[in-house]
């Protein structure tokens, strides 16, 4: 049965001026449709890299990338953000609201991306939905400044989730959030696998990677499955 | 076409969110952009009123355009034709001119032959060819030589001259015995400048006669003249005796609209006694069109220059801007936003821009007008009424456009190359 993600032989090498740098070295990879995977690593391991592939932002130097059994490793830029706009969703470790926007705004900016228009009544019902899912839809209204470092995540979880993505993408999203906010995080973006979206952690917390169905090891471009105890 | 339809209008959507979020910072693209459309719209005001300007001077001395011009050599029969065509009619008017001395009588003028005020045209002698020189009185003293003509109505229905002082000649009331007259600016210098005795004369004129001046207009002569109502002189001034060679015999200049009957009838009677009207309409705008193609050229020069200098405005700030948004445009990119929207995104906002500021500084035009107009209208005929030109608004705005697409092209370009890695990075 094909996976929703699968990577075979990922490699992406980084060109110098002298020298050139292997980050990924033949990633193979495969996500289905709820998983939860968690990639750790130390700084500079390529996990970030990794998931610059993966939600489309660069391309591999090699390899094989299917999405849902469709080919999509060598995809031309526009392609390239209709698939980002129909089927990921993308949380940062930084929150990147734009502060001169609500709340809502913020989250309707993912629907006004020149990728079809939904007419206001149903653009407002879907941010609001999303909103909603994390729990939030009160402070529709609110501008950045006035949330919290934890509620303005969830606002940028809320604007990952608001066009029903297939995966779900977090680059270190509670990096930079206290323990419990950040565990508050984890407990948002993991809900929404149980609503058939696969998520992809990128961590440096042991503790939020441990919740995750999988734990992935990238060290020096090579990516590895770590084994855990049943819980 | 579905697709380009969001996309504007997303494009539209979120410049207004970016003008609506920089407000000061679309308040100083805005400044520096008005007065480069600013700019554009007076100089294409003024081109446009350079050119009423022009016509207006040339009205002044020719006739207002579609003005036709008859000119009758005249007899004693030919003046009786034309007096009694034109008395009473407003749509055609009766002209003669002759030469007129007001002041000491048997003495030399201050300006012989009518010359303008520190021009010599001679000693005022007339000469006629095979015969000797005339000789003219051989003493200097105060008196003024002037053009005077007579008029069966108001000529200012032809050439609009611009009143200075005092009043006009008024056609309604019963002529007076003191010949009433309108001094030309030059005329008004010459009797402010020399205090003559009030007596005029007139070759051909039965007696000496004492005028009495009312007003001063502009006429754009540049040589002493003075209008009055020919009734008014007639008293003075028998029609039999206008044919006096000094007078020019009796050389009639009718001016008429184009659907007046007055031309028809003319030429009928005066064909009848052998006599013809000699007949030109005023063009004066295809007359002045070289003139008027130069000051257009030279304006529109001046406004490109100035146009020039609001884009570099605009691209300065927009560029700055796109420097600030970086993280903006790679989370948009991010979320599935096409380059070309992007692009859009920044074009939109400084089109948006352009087109405030056009707005702005064509209202501003407009009303800067509208107060010349009502200041300066009453001195300046050629600024009476005078309306917004189109011209201007639709350059204003193209301008607003063309500044808008030029100012923000390059940052637009900036924007949709901005990679999305920068959100990753951050």
């Amino acid at each position: 049965m094909t996976g929703l993600i699968e990577l075979t032989g990922i490699t992406k090498v980084l060109k110098g001026q002298e020298q050139t740098r292997t980050i990924l070295d033949g990633v193979d990879l495969r996500v289905d449709a709820g998983d939860s995977v968690a990639i750790v690593g130390r700084s500079g391991s390529g996990k970030s890299t990794l998931l610059s592939v993966l939600g489309l932002f660069d391309r591999a130097d090699a390899g094989t990338y299917l999405l849902a059994g469709q080919d999509i490793t060598r995809l031309p830029e526009r392609r390239a953000a209709k698939l980002r706009s129909a089927r990921f969703g993308f949380v940062f470790q930084r929150f990147f609201l734009l502060k001169h926007l609500t709340a809502a705004q913020n989250v309707a900016m993912a629907l006004v991306n020149g990728q079809g228009w939904l007419p206001r009544r149903e653009r407002r019902a879907r941010v609001l939905e999303a909103l909603d899912q994390v729990g939030i839809a009160h402070l529709a209204k609110n501008r950045p400044a006035r949330l919290s470092g934890g509620e303005q995540q969830r606002v940028a979880i809320a604007r990952a989730l608001v066009r029903r993505p297939q995966v779900l993408l977090a680059d270190e999203p509670t990096g930079a959030l206290d323990t419990e906010t950040g565990t508050a995080v984890i407990d948002t973006l993991s809900a929404a696998t149980t609503r058939g979206c696969a998520l992809i952690l990128v961590t440096h917390d042991r503790d939020h990677a441990a919740r995750m169905d999988r734990t992935l090891d990238l060290a020096d471009g090579v990516l590895t499955e770590r084994l855990q105890a049943p819980s | 076409m579905r697709r380009l339809s969001g996309r504007l209008r997303s494009a539209l959507v979120i410049g207004f969110q970016g003008i609506r979020a920089r407000k000061l910072r679309t308040l100083l693209s805005m400044v520096s952009l008005f007065l480069g459309v600013l700019a554009v719209v007076v100089v294409q005001t003024g081109a446009s009123l350079a050119e009423r300007a022009m016509l207006a001077d040339y009205e002044l001395t020719t006739g207002v355009d579609g003005t036709v011009i008859g000119d009758v050599q005249g007899n004693a029969q030919a003046t009786d034709i034309v007096l009694d065509t034109v008395r009473g009619r407003t749509d055609a008017t009766a002209l003669i001119s002759m030469t007129a001395i007001i002041g000491e009588p048997a003495v030399t003028p201050v300006n012989p032959g009518g010359s303008p005020l520190g021009e010599s045209w001679g000693d005022g002698r007339p000469c006629y060819p095979g015969q000797a020189c005339i000789e003219g009185p051989p003493v200097p003293g105060q008196a003024v030589e002037l053009r005077l003509t007579a008029m069966t109505s108001d000529v200012r229905t032809f050439r609009p001259f611009r009143p200075r002082a005092g009043r006009w000649l008024e056609f309604t009331s019963i002529p007076a015995m003191a010949p009433r007259l309108v001094l030309n600016r030059e005329a008004a210098e010459a009797f402010t400048r020399h205090r003559v005795p009030a007596e005029m004369s007139i070759p051909g004129s039965t007696a000496p006669i004492t005028p009495q001046f009312i007003g001063v207009v502009d006429d754009g002569d540049t040589a002493p003249h003075a209008y009055v109502r020919f009734d008014e002189l007639s008293t003075w001034l028998p029609t039999a005796n206008l044919s006096n060679p000094e007078n020019g015999g009796a050389a009639f200049q009718i001016l008429m609209t184009a659907s007046t009957p007055v031309q028809q009838v003319l030429t009928t009677r005066l064909r009848g006694i052998g006599s013809d009207m000699y007949v030109s309409t005023v063009d004066s705008r295809e007359e002045q069109e070289s003139q008027l193609n130069l000051i257009r050229l030279v304006f529109l020069a001046m406004a490109a220059l100035v146009l020039l200098i609001g884009v570099a405005g605009i691209l300065n700030v927009g560029l700055a801007t796109v420097g600030e948004r970086v993280e903006e445009f790679a989370l948009r990119r991010a979320v599935g936003t096409p380059r070309s929207l992007l692009a859009g995104i920044v074009l939109a906002e400084t089109l948006l821009t352009g087109l405030l500021t056009a707005a702005a500084a064509i209202g501003a035009s407009a009303a800067g007008l509208k107060l010349l107009s009502a200041t300066l209208g009453q001195s300046e005929p050629f600024l009476r009424n005078v309306q917004f030109p189109w011209e201007a608004g639709v350059a204003g705005i193209v301008a607003g456009l063309i500044a808008g697409i030029l100012g923000g092209f390059v940052p637009a370009v900036r924007a949709a190359k901005i990679p999305i890695a920068s959100v990753m990075r951050a």
